[in-house]
């Protein structure tokens, strides 16, 4: 009965906010009655359309790979940088006021000066996603690394355990809760940073894709692709939670984890 | 001084390797303007009109942006954490909302409120309300019951009961909200301002692009960088006298 509650909490009281807001804008529409706010009845077909013959998918497919390549090129880089800092004293004096002064910078808004160095292409986005997931990486594995029980590391420090295979065998299991809100707070924020350095810089990419609808006075489509990147993001990240509450039961449900971070 | 230098020698060690660089020919300053250009070009900008006006419009953005989030943030918060149907409501909303990229609301907002500030306003509105929000309601939400229930008892309305019980037992969660809402603020309306350019700081770096004037690009970049860490300073130092216990 409590697994049937929680289901609902975390299912269908979801469900239930969309279908409200889906509802409420209808409402809105109809009593407004202006090209720039279509209803829904006109917006969700055209959204049917669109991902019917597909013609969304080829800037979908580019945001999504520079996305996880970025994901991933942030993970390598930041956890082993937040874990030796959260370990060694000096490092983190070194590492933390570099992090404190990058946290204000809008990073999208690096896009133009990255593009002076690596052209228009791939590289200046990719570089620019690193740059913003991994910041947040780095801090939450810092947190885990310093929280873990000292006991445990003298146990293996007395059976013999090197710095470099302790890191990896002790501090990095340890540290898993906390590595992997860092990671939710880098997909939550990588996916901003992907989409708006795309609208500033159009070219390819969803963020292009919307803009390039709203240019052309496509009312309706410009409403339907917000709705598709919207629920990409959002299914990332509901994704990315189902899988972290298996990998780490244990860990907290935190509701408010995705904020300390900026694009 | 000495101490402050001392903690952030990594960021001076940084600028001093940068500089350097650019000095010594490695970096070609028409792709890489030195640090000291651009703190030279941010003070005389400092005294030039345009860019005073793209400021003050950057920052009346900001701020009437981070009034309407903070305070009606703060208010939703614990006004949701004292009330039983509160959380029912609020918990699956923010569930929904708050891992959404707000940005890709902002075509919507151009199409419904025009290319001025408003829109702006509006963004800057939807990202900074949840770090806020969130503060106060999970801040409400660990107050000590007994609290609650002896001024109740000692017979305090439920109404005064949130703004003299509730939101001063709340204020260290709800400025640590504040702290984050500020900064997202600052990144966001600077993007929103680069992604419709137009007027403001954003739009300034945009000018500078097309222009190729490097040093120009970065002036408004630090602007706002150094605007949000002096923001968030600022709330720091609050936060430290006000909850001093």
């Amino acid at each position: 009965m409590r697994a049937l509650g929680e289901r609902f909490g975390s299912v269908l009281a979801p469900l239930a906010v969309v279908a409200g807001l889906l509802v409420l804008w209808q409402a809105a529409a109809l009593v407004v009655r202006s090209s720039y706010l279509p209803p829904m009845t006109e917006i969700l077909p055209i959204l049917g359309g669109l991902l019917w013959s597909g013609d969304i998918y080829p800037d979908l497919a580019s945001s999504l790979a520079r996305l996880f390549v970025g994901l991933g090129i942030g993970l390598a880089l930041g956890i082993p940088l937040g874990l030796v800092s959260g370990r060694s004293r000096a490092f983190e004096n070194f590492i933390a006021p570099i992090l404190a002064a990058f946290y204000p910078v809008p990073k999208a808004a690096l896009m133009p000066i990255v593009m002076l160095w690596f052209g228009a292409g791939d590289l200046s986005k990719v570089l620019i996603i690193v740059l913003t997931v991994s910041l947040p990486l780095v801090y939450h594995a810092q947190q885990g690394a310093r929280a873990v029980d000292e006991k445990m590391i003298w146990s293996a420090q007395a059976v013999g355990c090197g710095s470099l295979r302790r890191l990896r065998r002790v501090i990095l299991p340890a540290a898993l809760p906390e590595i992997l809100i860092g990671t939710r707070v880098a997909i939550v924020i990588g996916i901003i940073v992907t989409i708006t350095s795309e609208m500033i810089v159009r070219q390819s990419g969803l963020g292009n894709y919307l803009f390039t609808a709203l240019d052309m006075g496509q009312y309706a489509m410009t409403y339907a692709v917000i709705l598709v990147i919207a629920a990409l993001g959002f299914l990332l990240d509901w994704a990315f939670e189902t899988v972290r509450r298996r990998l780490t039961p244990w860990a907290p449900d935190r509701l408010d984890a995705n904020l300390a971070a900026t694009p | 001084m000495v101490d402050v230098l001392k903690r952030s020698y990594s960021i001076v060690l940084l600028l001093a390797v940068w500089e350097a660089a650019v000095r010594l020919g490695f970096a070609p300053s028409a792709l890489l303007p030195a640090p000291s250009a651009v703190a030279i070009a941010l003070v005389r900008d400092l005294g030039e009109a345009h860019f005073l006006s793209d400021l003050a419009l950057t920052l009346y953005r900001l701020f009437a942006g981070l009034v309407i989030a903070i305070g009606a943030g703060v208010l939703i918060g614990i006004g949701a954490a004292q009330s039983r149907l509160g959380p029912m409501l609020l918990e699956p909303l923010i569930r929904v909302l708050s891992p959404l990229p707000k940005i890709v609301f902002f075509p919507a907002f151009l199409l419904l409120l025009g290319f001025g500030s408003s829109p702006r306003i509006v963004l800057v509105v939807i990202d900074a309300i949840f770090p806020a929000l969130l503060a106060a309601y999970f801040g409400a939400r660990a107050i000590d019951e007994k609290l609650i229930w002896s001024a109740r008892a000692a017979g305090m309305s439920q109404f005064a009961c949130l703004f003299r019980v509730a939101l001063p037992a709340a204020l260290p969660s709800i400025l640590t909200g504040v702290r984050i809402a500020i900064v997202i603020g600052c990144v966001v309306v600077f993007l929103s301002e680069m992604v419709a350019p137009g007027d403001g700081l954003g739009d300034a770096l945009i000018r500078a692009a097309r222009g190729f004037q490097t040093v120009q690009m970065f002036v408004p970049l630090v602007t706002i960088s150094l605007l949000g860490f002096v923001l968030d300073y600022a709330v720091v130092r609050v936060r430290n006298t006000l909850v001093n216990w």
